[in-house]
């Protein structure tokens, strides 16, 4: 049973060498930017990496952000947190104002 | 293959006198702005691009003596051309005489700099996937109902770009459709980013939605209030009949169970038709008659307190 499911998780994710050859990046960034925590891999017993899929998504926002805007890998987490920070509290408006708008009746 | 863009001062912003220094906090700025990371616009890549495209030329003291000197042809025109001779040879009979000095017009700048945002050398990079997007989408409260294929047109600097999205029936306000690969497109053979199509329902002059639940107004005479009544009231799919059983008082809500959106995944929401009383605004003798008949008479007190 538990065999069953390592092999289906094991689809979803990569190591360090099949990620950095995904996002087209030396494997020695890549574990640079765990380090910095700007990717967050599962670690097995063993101490390995294990990259999901989502990460790929996470990995290209580093290099766009580090390459056209110069930000630099420090200071980027900081970046991607405050990004993430107003989508959520875009989307959260979004849904107030819909909320509380149109109540013409009295 | 650039298209005839704009002056690349123009897009930055910049006098053509512009110091370096004035050039990148221009550029700075607006990179800010428009990158697709930062701003989800359909519409910000474009820009980005545009504004990278004329950074590239305008901080390269080199390119831009060039630029200056050739305009939108500076890239095919070889490095030791005379900017007059360039122009006599262009207001000639032919686009390119074959007396011009013979160059090799597939090999231009862009290729030699590489990537399609015509950059600055982005070594150590492989394939760049492209970020994704957000737009709204705006439905009607039947559309929302109803859903179906529709076509949605977004504009882009490379004209109108149109997808035939097919809307699920019961999407809610603030629910995201994805159309993978239509975001922002990747660079070096990487993969396109997402588009996701965020709804917006419009205000509806009958409907009031949340979440599920669609709420509409139910108008009724006093007397049908009084004695109760059954009512045909329009819903988004289509004509039901409301019972209203008698004692009704404005705001009573008459629930339509599963008449509000569909759901994809469950439960639909229901529809509530809320009581509002009316009279009428000139009263004829005979009703007027008979209301104060009916003032003198009733003991009813809306005001008095329940103990």
């Amino acid at each position: 049973m538990s065999y069953a499911l390592t092999r289906l998780s094991t689809v979803d994710r990569m190591d360090v060498e099949a990620f950095s050859r995904a996002v087209g990046l030396h494997p020695e960034l890549v574990r640079r930017l765990v380090a910095l925590g700007l990717l967050e891999p599962q670690r097995d017993t063993s101490g390995a990496l294990w990259f999901a899929r989502g990460q790929l998504a996470a990995a290209a926002r580093i290099q766009r952000l580090h390459t056209d805007l110069a930000v630099n890998y420090a200071a980027l987490g900081l970046v991607i947190d405050l990004l993430d920070r107003v989508a959520t509290l875009e989307a959260a408006l979004r849904n107030a104002t819909r909320r509380t708008g149109g109540r013409p009746w009295t | 293959m650039m298209a005839a863009g704009r002056d690349f001062y123009e897009v930055l912003g910049v006098s053509r006198t512009a110091s370096q220094d004035e050039i990148q906090r221009a550029y700075r700025k607006l990179a800010r702005t428009y990158h697709p990371d930062v701003n989800k616009d359909p519409g910000a890549e474009d820009t980005f691009k545009e504004i990278s495209e004329a950074y590239d030329v305008l901080s390269d003291p080199e390119l831009r003596r060039r630029y200056n000197a050739f305009g939108s042809d500076f890239r095919q025109v070889p490095p030791d051309v005379d900017p007059e001779t360039w122009a006599r040879a262009r207001a000639g009979p032919g686009r390119r005489p074959s007396s011009e000095p013979t160059v090799d017009i597939d090999v231009d700048f862009e290729d030699l700099l590489g990537g399609m945002f015509g950059g600055r050398a982005r070594r150590g990079w492989g394939p760049m996937p492209g970020a994704d997007q957000e737009a709204e989408l705006v439905l009607t409260v039947e559309d929302a109902y109803h859903g179906g294929r529709r076509p949605i047109t977004l504009s882009g600097r490379d004209g109108p770009r149109t997808f035939e999205v097919n809307i699920p029936a019961g999407v809610t306000d603030g629910q995201r459709i994805r159309l993978a690969g239509q975001g922002g497109r990747g660079r070096d053979g990487g993969s396109a980013g997402d588009l996701y199509l965020v709804v917006r329902l419009d205000p509806h002059p009958r409907y009031r939605v949340e979440g599920r639940d669609i709420f509409v107004d139910l108008p009724l005479a006093p007397w049908e209030a009084a004695l109760g009544t059954s009512v045909a009231i329009d819903t988004p799919g289509g004509e039901a009949k409301v019972k209203v059983p008698s004692g009704t008082s404005s705001g009573r809500r008459l629930r339509l169970r599963g008449r509000g959106l569909p759901n994809p995944r469950g439960q639909p929401g229901n529809l509530y038709a809320e009581a509002r009383i009316a009279v009428p605004a000139k009263l004829s003798d005979d009703e007027r008659e008979l209301f104060e008949r009916l003032a003198a008479v009733s003991t009813f007190d809306p005001r008095r307190r329940r103990r």
